[in-house]
């Protein structure tokens, strides 16, 4: 898993993983495995640091690490996948309920006929069913007409 | 049943009356609790110990940047010569941008604040600043595919 990289720390559990991540900024091991450049340039890291070149410094930097914090907290447009990922979803939840409407489910009960309904209503202000803050609360029954 | 629910009552009234010199005893346990500047100097102390080596030096860092707040500049510098000590200055850099990131939203007012008070060790061992490795913008970012 780690190859011929440089163990360097505990880690994550103590598994030798490479991670670049804000909680935990300094992984198990080394990013890159030994090369003979990099073992000249950790000689030369031995003398004083001032003598070290940017780019040596930076070549030191990437053997150690994969990415800055910079990088790995850039903003990725990743969430557009994200969104249409779920978009997607949706859509095709919809279609297929779309489909049980058209081909599973028959057709409505007869008690769903608008007769049938409004003598549904007229028995419910018949038996007076919620007179206090109900359905016959708003009926007049002394006019005989909404309220 | 009854007498088993009224012991438990009278524990519980036993707990509530006598409860405070016992959380009292018990807090006492605990220790007191350390001062800022006892963590300063116990985290300074850590890193500047001789013969500290990488491995532990990762873990303080580790641990420090998992906390809720911004080292000290004492404990920076200190995390910067035991980097020099264990000659790895990837650790150094790394640390130095683990600090800035943990300014938060506060970045603009206490990182240069930070920088300064630190730039004479950085000076003195020769590591750069984020700034001039050019690691506060991304460096080996891809280009956007939108923009091929």
């Amino acid at each position: 898993m780690s190859g011929e990289r440089e163990v360097v720390g505990y880690g994550v559990n103590g598994s030798p993983i490479y991670i670049d991540c804000v909680e935990f900024p300094f992984p198990a091991i080394r990013y890159k495995e030994a090369t003979p450049e990099i073992c000249a340039l950790r000689e030369k890291e031995l003398s004083d640091w001032k003598k070290l070149s940017l780019q040596e410094k930076k070549t030191l930097y990437r053997y150690s690490f994969g990415q800055t914090y910079a990088e790995f907290q850039h903003f990725t447009p990743e969430w557009k996948l994200i969104v249409g990922i779920g978009l997607w979803a949706c859509a095709i939840g919809f279609l297929i309920s779309l489909s049980y409407c058209a081909k599973l489910y028959g057709p409505f009960p007869e008690t769903f006929e608008e007769e049938r309904r409004q003598a549904q209503l007229r028995r419910i202000i018949q038996l007076e069913m919620q007179p206090i803050t109900g359905l016959s609360s708003k009926w007049d029954y002394e006019k005989n007409k909404w309220k | 049943m009854l007498r088993i629910t009224a012991g438990k009552l009278a524990n519980a009234l036993r707990g509530t009356v006598s409860g405070t010199s016992r959380v009292a005893a018990v807090r006492c346990l605990h220790g007191t609790e350390e001062s800022a500047e006892e963590f300063d100097k116990r985290y300074e102390k850590y890193f500047s110990r001789e013969g500290i080596d990488g491995w532990e030096i990762r873990k303080g860092m580790n641990d420090l940047l998992g906390m809720d707040l911004v080292p000290s500049p004492k404990i920076i510098e200190a995390g910067l010569r035991a980097a020099r000590r264990v000659n790895d200055i990837a650790l150094a850099i790394r640390w130095l941008e683990g600090c800035k990131d943990k300014c938060g939203d506060h970045q603009a007012t206490l990182y240069p604040f930070l920088l300064e008070k630190i730039s004479p060790t950085l000076k003195e061992l020769g590591v750069p600043t984020i700034e001039e490795l050019g690691y506060d913008k991304p460096e080996l970012a891809l280009k956007s595919v939108y923009d091929l």
